[in-house]
Order: structure tokens, then C-alpha cells, then sequence
């Protein structure tokens, strides 16, 4: 008797439910093509009949940059404190170097869901790993956010702040804001197939998110102490503080900090790859 | 014995009824408490095995259980109780373009779906030719797929999903897809799959295919196998429920039809001899006579008869309407004769179903099923292996 092929048992639903995390990560690494040509076709298909079409992915952000920047200072009259120790003082690198990588969070989590809901015709028809419909998503967004920073660190160069020995410690840490997002990612998805309030709830929770995080204000400026640990320690504050320390400020986080985020980051993915595995045989039942 | 390439062990499936499904989460509290939802048995402890280089049909009507099955088979619904295992490497039907997207071009969609499908990249590459080929669009191959006809869509997916290679091939209902060109090149590649020795099973209704390609075959009811083994048998055995179904007359005759005209009884002649037959050689010339009776004077009434092999086969199915004999009402008792000279029919054993119409074929005033069961005797020309002769006439040179 011959076993070939990566279809060659399917579970029963008794034993087979929460499989170990591992053994589905090595079905989806034997899956890696599909992973390959679903993140491609996210990539290309993105942007199909739009006249701009990846500048889009840039304008996004810049007109985001704009608007917070004018509020910022005409409004709120506020002034933005000299990085640390950079010296550098300009608030909308300020606010890229924190709004891009929780765009990233943010986008691919809401963007998740919809990629399980709207694989519904796959799920219900094919046998292959569901979690490639997330990882897809998350691998196209790396890519964007990826490029994105790019054109951050090119305005950095030129506002005169040697930004580029930072560049792999940032990378770094973006891969475990990766990881932590992939989590989040699949434990939505997941949910959201069987309720699909998860979707709705989660653009409200992410609204808030992006308020509690140090995004459009220095956290040396709040006074309340609960917000300061959120914006502090809280897990997209960690991220984005991280972020702001490398990109902004130029230095290292802090072993802590670094720590924090390794944590955050791999005990995400595997609760979530876990959780997802555990409903993701239920879901052709359900759509 | 041969390998085992799929085995069904005791599964039962169950469904939540769709009406009682909570997807949100006001609809969860509020049923909090009370019998959330009744459920539906669409698979009751079925078990069969599927041996390698077999064809198996699984047969049965709609909500039968068939698609579940076929999803449990597929690895794409779990099971609540029981097993199923899968020993080589399977490819699974339902439903071609699943994962096509309608803005890539026709060669990144053979790409994705080849690998949704379970390919590998080298693999696909080493047979992309091959499925561009199969396909016949060679020409569209770079074009995004949303701009294809429904016809080249179906054919891409279908040359893709063929061209995986499994061992294990699992159908549904998906033979009829395509012109007929294109049907004639699936049904090819099935019979060269079957002469490969690789294993298919066939879930559908189409009998005919069932009882042609299917080595086995089983029956679904309610979830529940009712009958496995031979197709043939398999397939009269489902007819005659199917049509059991429907009304039989005193005689046991199998009919269904409004009824103001009936055909009452059917008979064989040979040449002018007067007495009925159930039975002639090849060559005879013989006259069908079918008796009908109008409860009311019906207009313009056609009338068809068929004559089956007892192996399913339709050998001549005319009415009235193909010779343009339509009489302008019908009324009372009567007959119409068919003659038919120096008949063809090799030996065998042949139902006669008949049929009563309106003259657009729409209304069926009256349908039997078996009228008349007659044998045909060795005649000449004599010939094995057919059912009917061309009368050939040989020379070797």
C-alpha cells in the first residue's frame, strides 16, 4: 500500500480536531506553491482596473500623513519632541514611522475575513489548507508595508537622519509584528466564519486601537497613567513604540522590549494557527 | 487482491438544519437555553470499499446523501462518526474553476489551480503544455479568464483538474460539461484513465453512464446504503423504485399521464399471421400493434413507442409526429400498426415502452413502461456482441 500525495489521509472529525500546530505547519509548508500563487495573485490582483493602481497602496498613507499633520499643528497647536537620540524633529515621519506597520495590522486582519468569507466557493468545493488564505493575505501586506517603509527611510535620508544601519532591527521586529498579526488574523478569521459580527466588532475595536496606540501623539503627552501603560505595553503600543524607537528616535528598544515583542509575536502565531486549525474543519458547513 | 484505494468506514454525518443556524451573535444569546437546532442525518453508518483500477458508481436520488459523501470522500466535510481514508493520490471534482479568478489570465489560473489542487510547481510546469493542449485555447491562454466564454472556462478547468494525475479520481456529475466535441474528448480521457488502471468514482444521476463505465456501483436511500454490486442490476433495481413511484395499472404495468388516451395493450405480429407473438427471428418483418382507448375525443394526439434492450440500451424510439401522420381527433377504442420489415434486432430480449403525447410533446396523455417484453430468436444474419446487425456483406481479398 502506497501513501502519496499531501491529501492521502483526510481526519475524522473524533480524534482530528486541534491537531497539533506543527503537523498542520508542515501540511502548509508541502503546500508552499499554493501559498507561492495565492500571495501573487493577492499582489496582482489588488490593484487591477485602477488607473493608479500601486500608487494607491502610497497615496493612502501620505493623505493620512497630510490631514493628522495639519490637525496636529494648526489644530492642536502641538509641537513635536526631538527623537532620541536623533534629534530629529518632524511629526509626520514621526506619524508614518508608527502609522505604516499598524496599516499593516490593522488592513490585514480586517482583510483576513474576507479572504476566508470569499474563499467560501474553495472551501466548500476543494481540500487544501484554509490557513493559506490567511498567510496569503498577511505575505501581499508585507510586501506593501515593506515598500512602503522603503519610501519612508528614503524621507528619513533626506530630512538627514542616518536611518539605514537600523534597517535590519526594524525589519526584525516588523517580522514579529508578522507573526502577532497573523495570530489575530486567523483567530478572526476563524471566528468570523461562524459569527460574522467578529467583522463588524473588529472595525470598532481596530478605531480604538489606532487611538490608544502613539500614532498621532508623542506618548510623553498623556496624563491619564492607564493610557500610558496601554500605549506603553499594550501589544500594537509595544510594536509601534518599537518602531518609533528604531525608526524615529535611532536606537534599540531595550532587551525588555525586544523580548516583549518575540513573545507577543510567537505566542500569537501558534494560539492562532492552533485555534484556526481546531474550526477550520467545520467551515465548509458553515459558509 | 488489489490495493485498496479508498475506504468508507461506518460515517455518519450529520446537519444542523440551515433554518436554526445562529451567525451572529444576537441569534446565539437569544437561543441560549433552548434546543438550539434539530438535526439532520444525511449519512447513516455507510461503509464500502473502492478496490484500485475499479470504476464506482454511487447512484441515488436528490437528498439522497450522494454529495455528502462525495464531500466526505473529498476530505471537505469531517465526518461526525466513522472514518475515511484515502490511500492514493486523490483528485476531487465537485466543481470545475473552483479558485479561478476572473482577473488573472488563462496560464496564472492553470498555475493556482493546479496548486489549490495540490500540485507541485515543478510538476505543473512539466505538464502545462499538456493542459493548454487538452484544453484547446492556446490561442486565449494569456488572457484573463474573466474574458472567456462560459464553455472555455469550463474547459480549462476541466484540462487542469484532469491533468493533476491522481490515482484516485472522484467525479461529480461533471460528464456533461462542453460541447459535444469537448464531451467526447472527457469521455476518452476517463476510458484511458480506466485502462490505466487508476480508480474513479462516479457520483451521478445519469444512469446510462453508471451501467457503461461503473465496474460497481452503490445505491444511496436516505443516507443509507440499499443495494451495492453489480451496476446493472444496481440500476434496474433504482428505475423500478424511481418508477414504482408513479402509478401501475391492474396488469402491474408501470404508467404515469393524464389518461384521456391510453394505450390498453400492445401486440407482436409476424408477416399477416393473425395470432400475437412474444417472439421472432432476426429478419422477420413484424407489425407492432398498439391498441388505445379515448375516454374523450382527444385532437391531434402522437403517438411514440421505444424499443430497449434489456441492457438499457435504446434501440429505436419513433412517433407518429416524425412521419407526419398527426389524425385531427382520436376517439372511442382503436389501433395504429407499425410494420416493420426484415427487422435487425440481434437475439436478445427487448422492452416495448410507448407513449401518448399532445402535439407538442408537452402534455403526456398516457406513458407505459414494459408494455410488451418479447424475444428475438437466432435469424440470419446471426452475429454475437451487438444488438443490432448492418447486415454486412464480406469479402476478403
Amino acid at each position: 500500500m502506497t501513501f502519496a500525495g499531501a491529501t492521502a489521509c483526510s481526519r475524522s472529525a473524533v480524534d482530528g480536531n486541534y491537531t497539533d500546530a506543527f503537523m498542520s505547519l508542515r501540511s502548509a509548508m508541502a503546500h508552499r506553491n499554493l501559498l507561492y500563487l495565492l500571495s501573487l495573485k493577492e499582489l496582482r490582483t489588488r490593484y487591477k482596473k485602477s488607473i493608479l493602481g500601486w500608487a494607491w497602496s502610497l497615496l493612502n498613507p501620505l493623505s493620512q500623513m497630510l490631514i493628522f499633520t495639519i490637525i496636529f499643528k494648526y489644530v492642536f497647536r502641538q509641537n513635536a519632541i526631538p527623537g532620541d537620540p536623533s534629534g530629529l524633529r518632524n511629526f509626520p515621519l514621526y506619524f508614518l514611522a508608527g502609522l505604516l506597520p499598524f496599516n499593516f495590522f490593522a488592513i490585514t486582519t480586517s482583510v483576513s475575513m474576507g479572504a476566508v468569507q470569499g474563499g467560501a466557493g474553495l472551501i466548500k468545493k476543494v481540500q487544501f489548507p484554509h490557513e493559506h488564505l490567511v498567510f496569503s493575505v498577511v505575505i501581499a501586506q508585507f510586501v506593501t508595508l515593506m515598500i512602503e517603509l522603503s519610501i519612508l527611510t528614503i524621507a528619513l535620508l533626506l530630512s538627514g537622519s542616518m536611518v539605514l544601519p537600523w534597517l535590519p532591527l526594524m525589519i526584525a521586529v516588523m517580522c514579529m509584528l508578522a507573526l502577532f498579526t497573523t495570530g489575530v488574523a486567523l483567530v478572526l478569521a476563524a471566528a468570523n466564519v461562524f459569527y460574522h459580527d467578529v467583522n463588524y466588532l473588529w472595525t470598532i475595536v481596530s478605531q480604538l486601537l489606532f487611538y490608544a496606540t502613539p500614532i498621532i501623539y508623542f506618548p510623553q503627552a498623556i496624563s491619564l497613567r492607564p493610557l500610558v501603560l496601554l500605549a506603553n505595553y499594550g501589544p500594537t503600543g509595544s510594536f509601534i513604540t518599537a518602531s518609533h524607537n528604531i525608526m524615529y528616535d535611532n536606537r534599540i528598544p531595550g532587551f525588555g522590549r525586544l523580548g516583549e515583542l518575540a513573545v507577543l509575536g510567537f505566542g500569537s502565531f501558534f494560539i492562532g494557527v492552533w485555534i484556526f486549525n481546531g474550526l477550520s474543519p467545520k467551515f465548509a458547513e458553515e459558509m | 487482491m488489489h490495493d485498496i484505494a479508498l475506504e468508507v468506514s461506518h460515517v455518519t454525518k450529520n446537519f444542523r438544519l440551515h433554518s436554526e443556524k445562529t451567525n451572529s451573535l444576537k441569534q446565539l444569546v437569544a437561543a441560549r437555553g433552548r434546543n438550539r437546532f434539530a438535526e439532520f442525518t444525511a449519512l447513516d453508518d455507510v461503509s464500502f470499499t473502492v478496490h484500485e483500477g475499479e470504476v464506482f458508481g454511487v447512484i441515488g436520488q436528490n437528498g439522497s446523501g450522494k454529495s455528502t459523501l462525495l464531500k466526505c470522500m473529498a476530505g471537505i466535510l469531517q465526518p461526525n462518526l466513522g472514518w475515511v481514508k484515502v490511500h492514493k493520490r486523490m483528485s476531487a471534482l465537485l466543481e470545475l474553476g473552483a479558485g479561478f479568478h476572473p482577473e488573472l489570465s488563462g496560464r496564472d489560473n492553470i498555475f493556482l489551480n493546479a496548486a489549490i489542487l495540490g500540485m507541485g510547481r515543478r510538476e505543473i510546469a512539466a505538464r502545462f503544455d499538456e493542459i493548454v493542449e487538452f484544453s484547446g485555447l492556446e490561442s486565449f491562454i494569456d488572457a484573463p479568464v474573466k474574458t472567456y466564454s462560459s464553455g472555455m472556462y469550463v474547459r480549462l478547468a476541466f484540462a487542469v483538474a484532469i491533468n493533476v494525475d491522481p490515482r484516485l479520481l472522484i467525479v461529480d456529475e461533471i460528464l456533461a460539461v462542453g460541447d459535444v466535441t469537448f464531451q467526447q474528448r472527457c469521455l476518452e480521457k476517463f476510458v484511458e484513465f480506466r485502462n490505466d488502471g487508476r480508480t474513479i468514482v462516479l457520483v451521478t444521476h445519469d444512469l446510462g453512464s453508471v451501467k457503461n463505465m461503473c465496474d460497481r456501483a452503490i445505491w444511496l436511500t436516505h443516507g443509507k446504503i440499499t443495494g451495492e454490486g453489480d451496476p446493472s442490476d444496481l440500476v434496474e433495481a433504482y428505475t423500478e423504485m424511481m418508477l414504482g413511484n408513479r402509478n401501475r395499472d391492474v396488469d402491474g404495468r408501470v404508467r404515469r399521464g393524464s389518461g384521456e388516451l391510453q394505450i390498453t395493450s400492445v401486440e407482436l405480429f409476424i408477416d399477416d399471421n393473425p395470432d400475437a407473438v412474444k417472439r421472432f427471428r432476426t429478419s422477420d418483418s413484424i407489425r407492432l400493434r398498439l391498441n388505445y382507448h379515448a375516454a374523450r375525443p382527444v385532437p391531434k394526439p402522437v403517438f411514440g413507442f421505444e424499443i430497449e434492450s434489456l441492457g438499457g440500451a435504446t434501440v429505436t424510439a419513433p412517433c407518429t409526429r416524425d412521419v407526419g401522420l398527426i389524425p385531427e381527433m382520436v376517439s372511442g377504442d382503436g389501433h395504429i400498426d407499425i410494420e416493420m420489415d426484415s427487422v435487425s434486432l440481434l437475439p436478445g430480449t427487448y422492452d416495448v415502452h410507448t407513449t401518448v403525447t399532445d402535439f407538442n410533446r408537452q402534455h403526456e396523455y398516457d406513458n407505459v413502461h414494459l408494455a410488451l417484453r418479447f424475444d428475438v430468436m437466432s435469424g440470419k444474419p446471426y452475429e454475437t456482441g451487438a444488438l443490432v446487425t448492418m447486415r454486412p456483406r464480406w469479402t476478403i481479398n
